[in-house]
């Protein structure tokens, strides 16, 4: 009787025809669209204080969403964010790599030593939305870049653990994940970081 | 939520960073409202992908309807019936019984067919005494 009772209450549970698969992928096409639009400027930021780079920062955030779309938008979406994240760090690392590589090239090469990549930037492209009065903004310019400098001075990894826990609020575990390192070495570079840019911001904010 | 103690750094550095998500520049919307709209193309297209009905299946499925319906076809024992539209021929026994069959059914079981017969074979033995007796030239 008891296995009876478990079917009658699947039956209840079911309350119609299953929807259609054309639903079901354009809820998930939708629910993917609101966690992309959900993160794409905390990552476009969060690569622009590692690169340093504007277009370096959005190229990298343009390869994550087309990649986590590619290879994992089947999967449950409460996988996406840390997917995500190790997808937007590795190709951080990947990119750092590369222009680490490139310098060297360019230090045996005679002429000037400026990336060639580095174009003239247009001063429109720097204005920024609307938002708080102008004293403030300069304020929280300035207290901004002062951490965006503590923040590039930290290694990688610290940087990583610290920006991922304290920017994008991700857990440990989460965390863990993302960096694809254990919970322990997560705790370990965010107190690390933690402790470093207390020295160093602690004063200037006080 | 705020997990963290007011006015730590780790408070002031999440307040800062959310502040410069807010202020990034129209340009960057831009891009990334594109970038993203190009990555929710590939997820649809490879949604699509994943409930689409391959080609091959079709034709594999006709191809394996054919065959079953063959094998009902040729398997079953209608085909003795349509295969084979000539009669298979009868024995000369079988023939027979037949007859009899005919010759005992014919007088309703009463037996007078039969009688019949016999009196026939007996007229047919006379017949023939009586030429052989009467025609002496005929033989030699």
């Amino acid at each position: 009787m008891e296995r009876f009772a478990t079917l009658s209450h699947a039956w209840m549970a079911w309350e119609g025809p299953a929807p259609a698969p054309e639903d079901v992928a354009l809820d998930h096409t939708k629910e993917l669209d609101k966690f992309l639009a959900e993160v794409e400027r905390r990552a476009f930021r969060m690569a622009q204080v590692s690169l340093r780079d504007e277009d370096d920062a959005l190229d990298v955030v343009q390869d994550a969403m087309l990649k986590l779309a590619r290879n994992y938008s089947a999967k449950p979406s409460a996988e996406w964010r840390p997917l995500f994240f190790r997808i937007l760090e590795n190709g951080i690392r990947d990119l750092q790599r590369r222009r680490t590589v490139r310098k060297r090239w360019m230090a045996w090469l005679p002429g000037p030593k400026e990336d060639p990549d580095e174009e003239a930037q247009d001063p429109m492209d720097n204005v920024a939305a609307p938002g708080p009065d102008a004293p403030e903004l300069l304020m929280q310019d300035q207290a901004m870049r002062q951490l965006e400098e503590s923040l590039r001075s930290l290694p990688a990894r610290q940087r990583e653990a610290f920006m991922l826990r304290n920017f994008e609020a991700l857990d440990v575990a989460e965390t863990a994940r993302a960096m694809g390192c254990s919970e322990g070495s997560v705790k370990t570079h965010y107190s690390r970081a933690v402790h470093t840019l207390r020295e160093q911001l602690g004063e200037v904010w006080s | 939520m705020n997990e963290y103690p007011p006015g730590s750094i780790e408070e002031r550095s999440r307040e800062l960073f959310d502040a410069s998500v807010e202020q990034v520049d129209m340009r960057v919307r831009s891009r990334l409202n594109q970038a993203r709209h190009a990555a929710l193309d590939v997820a649809r297209s490879k949604r699509s992908g994943f409930f689409r009905v391959p080609a091959w299946t079709s034709a594999a499925g006709v191809t394996a309807a054919g065959v079953l319906g063959a094998a009902i076809w040729f398997g079953t024992p209608f085909v003795h019936q349509f295969s084979a539209p000539h009669p298979a021929p009868i024995s000369a026994d079988a023939q027979n019984l037949e007859d009899l069959d005919i010759v005992a059914a014919s007088d309703g079981g009463s037996g007078d067919a039969i009688d019949m017969l016999q009196d026939d074979i007996d007229f047919y033995q006379w017949a023939a005494d009586k030429t052989a007796s009467t025609d002496p030239g005929s033989v030699g």
